[in-house]
């Protein structure tokens, strides 16, 4: 019986470190380059060219298919740009392309929900479901047109390069342009060459060239979804790789202690083997077939299982990635379960040979008991300890083991480390998505969600006033502060930065401040971490900046958080003279007096402006569907990695009480009751946990900062430090005791096994 | 024949049968038998007679599969596993062959532990202890590891061990079974004056002149049932 547990054992823990390891190397693998990857796969546009078809024929169109360099070509698909709404609120301006298919010879559309379009009135959105945002299903609502479209999504989909906010059906298109808009379309390229942005310039001026004068009216390069997509992908790395780091090298740790702890423990059955004329070598072959078959049974089932939990990881890493799809590459699936074999025969390889080389009393001697004379000072110790005896000699027992003890502190150590770790990258990111999106501070934004009456579109100042009174005569409003940007020249930067001036109180706003402080005086402004990068200046120097109207001189007083590899400054409108105009509305923020209703305010503000304004309430959302896949990222691969560190601590207390089987038979024999021995068997990690508690708390601190750090540093800014100050003493004493809990979960079955057992049946068993 | 509930009977088996495997012999087969207290009882038989099986059942480390078995006035055979372990601590001592000591603990913690487990306090434990170690004559062990004493000494140890709740019944198996004949005599004149103390004491052994020095009486297991009586009865 404890022979098939101890196989069962066995072909779980390479079951789950098998899979463990493919679902790691495969987070390995889609973290290298996913948006080139994707890119191939999805045969990405190096060139969408938005055209005019009044100006050119079909004929023309499709001709410029043969083109010198054109490698394919996709399209003419009609386009329409149109105003939309989701529950009520603006939702946003979308791009929506008529399309009867996501496939075509380029910009493979990934669906990732749902279904493609089958007819008119449907819509599916580009970009991953969830996150606050609509669901198949939903309802979105073109406006802007003499009557109001309704459009029910029916999926979700993933273009690499962003060829499109949502695809419809074709003969949908013409009803969704505005009155008075020329007709567009959509053409779709890949070149031969179009690895560099002069290359990409080339390619462009060929096809325009081809063309009537006019016919185009906008392009769009691959290498701008390149650098965005690369942006968002990287910040995944840091931890995607802590993880699968983390469980790789536990489940090498887990597999080694189990493999040689099995073969340790049947030195008896080898010793009786060579009894009856089995060779050294046959012996090794024996023993490595023993743990082979149970491991080699584990590692089909977990490759299996891998490729089986990779879908859900990877549906999410491929969108916080900003990708179609990712899966387990073939190499994963072949090394994963190979290496774990390997690893397996090599664990068992060296206590095999060593049985092989024992003579036959020395081998059963061998298997019948640990070496004498380890941990009996800890026994003296724990018996003059006042604890209960069952407590003291399961304290004590680890002590006879120290090589199983340590392997099994360490596994614990592990799990604990990434379950701590993961409650605090959640806490720093939950902190980084409010602080980012000041989701905690302004509840309310107004945005543009309709064509404004100046020119271009713009609202006019009237309209502009129109929202300030409004939100003046709201006694909720407790603040508002209109946000205006425009780009801006400072001598050191090279091109231009961008610049956000702020209308009156800003400081309630809540920005995350890495150094310094936020500005509260004329002639004081904060930036970004890009910014200081960019133009080597640092906290407290003096920078000139050329707003277009005017020349001014200000004091960096301030290191915002602002995720961007754009220089970014911010200051108020006195400050930054000549941003305040219309044409650089952005938005409102908006706070709210405590008690007020968010859904009742906003529903109030647009009545009041009402649907000629351009301008609509929204409430402010969190930070995005990148902190949300992360999110559920981390706890997915914590859970996995305490999972494995589990069933690390069960072999290890299943293979001591088979090694102390005949000890627990007397103990029982003594009057040890089985709750007695239940606790004893439960203390035997007690101790281990412990100090695997005071191992990883440390541990995942710094590998909290290192990997927020990094995190940030892929995304061109610093963190302030209230970022990874997530650990308060008390937070951190309490997550420590998951070593605790990971231990005794995986100590308790067999406890309760070894509890439970006759004692008859434990003193005959040797 | 025995009346099964003759009084002062202080361990009563009445129509015990044990069976390891539904199709194969049972171990023990409707066996009925008694021990008085004060009284010293020798089993004997051959190899796989089912004498370990008796001790197994007496001391509650295993269950009948039919009939009943009383210790002490209790009936064990239908107590769960921490009551049984419970009994087992406050009325029985067992000795075994190989001593069974624990190798991580030194003579003094082996011969507290079974107090220790039942609850007793650590002064009145430890002046058990002690009182048995100098009785046992091993007071100057009392640091020792068993793995460094003699055959004699561990058996000492173990019966210190024993006795240090006080049983009810002394059960040994095989006491000197891995002594030598010299330390094996010693011991069973150490079990005789126990016995002169008024300590009840079932001795299974396959030395006849074990049996018949320190026994007061001898019943033989054949095949799992007694030998020399009708079916099933015997005292």
């Amino acid at each position: 019986m404890r022979h098939k547990v101890q196989a069962v054992v066995i072909a779980m823990v390479l079951l789950v470190s098998t899979a463990s390891a493919t679902l790691g190397l495969a987070l390995l693998a889609a973290s290298d380059a996913p948006f080139q990857h994707a890119f191939a796969a999805q045969d990405g546009a190096h060139l969408t060219l938005t055209v005019n078809p009044a100006r050119a024929g079909a004929g023309q169109l499709a001709s410029t298919r043969t083109l010198h360099g054109v490698a394919a070509m996709a399209g003419p698909f009609a386009e329409a740009t149109v105003q939309s709404q989701w529950s009520g609120q603006p939702f946003g301006q979308l791009t929506l392309v008529g399309r009867s298919s996501p496939g075509g010879p380029v910009d493979d559309a990934v669906l990732t929900a749902g279904h493609w379009v089958t007819g008119p009135g449907q819509i599916v959105l580009d970009g991953p479901s969830g996150g606050g945002g609509p669901l198949v299903g939903s309802t979105i609502t073109v406006t802007g047109l003499p009557h109001a479209v309704n459009l029910t999504v029916v999926g979700f989909a993933n273009s690499v390069t962003y060829s499109a906010d949502g695809w419809v059906a074709p003969s949908q298109v013409a009803s969704l342009q505005p009155p008075g808009t020329p007709a567009s379309a959509e053409l779709l390229y890949r070149f031969a060459s179009a690895g560099t942005a002069a290359q990409v310039r080339a390619d462009l001026a060929e096809v325009t060239g081809a063309l009537p004068p006019g016919t185009v009216t906008g392009s769009g390069s691959w290498l701008a979804a390149e650098s965005q997509n690369t942006g968002n992908g990287a910040i995944m790395e840091p931890f995607v790789i802590a993880f699968a780091l983390i469980g790789l090298a536990m489940a090498v740790l887990i597999v080694a202690n189990v493999v040689s702890g099995a073969v340790a423990a049947g030195y008896y059955r080898i010793g009786v083997l060579k009894s009856i004329g089995l060779t050294p070598a046959q012996v090794v072959v024996a023993y490595l077939s023993r743990v082979g078959w149970p491991a080699l049974a584990g590692c089909v089932l977990g490759v299996v299982a891998g490729n089986v939990l990779a879908i859900p990881v990877l549906h999410q890493s491929a969108g916080a990635y900003g990708v179609g799809s990712q899966s387990v590459p073939w190499w994963a699936s072949v090394i994963a379960p190979a290496g774990m074999l390997a690893l397996t025969v090599l664990a068992a390889f060296a206590p095999a040979l060593r049985a092989g080389r024992l003579s036959a009393t020395q081998a059963i001697a061998a298997g019948r008991a640990p070496n004498a004379g380890r941990g009996y000072a800890m026994h003296r110790l724990a018996a003059r300890l006042r604890l209960p005896r069952p407590v003291g000699l399961g304290l004590a027992a680890p002590f006879a083991r120290p090589g199983r003890t340590l392997v099994t502190l360490a596994a614990i150590a592990f799990g604990a480390t990434a379950v701590i770790f993961a409650f605090g990258l959640r806490a720093s990111l939950d902190r980084a998505a409010a602080s980012q999106s000041l989701s905690a501070t302004v509840p309310v934004q107004i945005q543009q969600n309709g064509p404004g009456g100046g020119p271009n579109q713009v609202p006019t100042a009237q309209q502009d006033a129109a929202v300030t009174a409004a939100l003046n005569d709201y006694p909720a409003t407790a603040h508002q502060t209109t946000v205006y940007e425009n780009q801006v020249k400072v001598p050191g930067v090279a091109g231009s930065a961008n610049a956000w001036a702020f209308s009156g109180d800003s400081s309630w706003l809540g920005y995350g401040i890495i150094a310094g402080r936020w500005y509260d005086a004329p002639g004081q402004v904060d930036v970004n971490t890009a910014f200081l990068n960019a133009s080597g200046l640092a906290i407290g120097d003096t920078a000139t900046i050329n707003t277009g109207t005017a020349q001014v001189t200000v004091r960096i007083v301030g290191e915002v958080f602002h995720p961007s590899s754009y220089p970014t400054v911010f200051g108020s409108t006195h400050t930054l003279p000549g941003l305040a105009t219309p044409e650089n509305v952005m938005y409102w923020d908006v706070g709210l007096r405590p008690g007020t209703s968010t859904a009742g305010y906003v529903q109030a503000v647009n009545h009041t402006l009402g649907s000629d304004s351009p301008w609509a309430a929204t409430t402010h959302k969190d930070g995005g569907q990148f902190y949300t896949v992360a999110i559920s990222l981390i706890g997915l691969l914590a859970l996995m990695v305490a999972i494995a560190a589990g069933l690390g601590v069960l072999n290890t207390v299943l293979m001591t009480t088979r090694d102390r089987v005949h000890d627990l038979g007397v103990f029982k024999a003594l009057g040890m009751r089985p709750g007695q021995l239940l606790t004893m068997v439960v203390c035997w990690v007690v101790g281990p946990a412990v100090v695997a508690g005071a191992i990883a708390a440390p541990a995942a601190m710094a590998l909290n900062t290192a990997t927020v750090n990094a995190m940030a540093g892929t995304a061109h800014t610093g963190v302030p430090a209230f970022f990874t100050q997530v650990f308060p003493p008390s937070r951190l004493a309490l997550l420590s005791l998951a070593a605790l809990v990971l231990a005794v979960a995986g100590a308790l079955a067999p406890a309760s096994w070894a509890a439970r057992a006759r004692p008859a049946v434990a003193l005959r068993t040797e | 024949m025995i009346d099964p509930s003759a009084p002062g009977d202080v361990i009563r088996l009445d129509g015990v049968t044990k069976t390891y495997q539904a199709d194969s012999a049972p171990a023990l087969a409707d066996l009925s038998m008694g021990v008085t207290a004060g009284e010293v009882v020798a089993v004997m038989g051959p190899s796989g007679s089912g004498k370990s099986t008796l001790l197994n059942l007496i001391a509650g480390l295993d269950r009948p599969t039919a009939g009943t078995v009383t210790v002490a006035g209790r009936r064990i055979d239908t107590l769960g596993e921490s009551a049984l372990a419970r009994f087992r601590a406050r009325h029985i001592g067992i000795i075994f062959q190989f001593f069974n000591l624990l190798d991580d603990l030194t003579v003094e913690d082996n011969v507290l532990l079974p107090a220790q487990l039942a609850g007793a306090s650590r002064r009145q434990a430890r002046a058990r202890a002690d009182e048995l170690l100098e009785r046992m004559g091993i007071e100057e062990f009392r640091n020792a590891y068993p793995a460094r004493m003699s055959g004699g000494q561990r058996q000492r140890v173990a019966i210190a061990r024993a006795l240090v709740n006080n049983p009810a019944v002394l059960l040994a198996d095989e006491p000197t079974g891995a002594l030598d004949t010299a330390t094996g005599q010693e011991i069973g004149r150490l079990l005789r004056r126990l016995n002169e103390g008024g300590q009840t004491l079932v001795l299974v052994t396959h030395d006849p002149e074990l049996a018949e020095r320190y026994a007061a009486r001898t019943v033989r297991i054949v095949d799992g049932r007694l030998a020399g009586a009708p079916a099933g009865v015997y005292r």
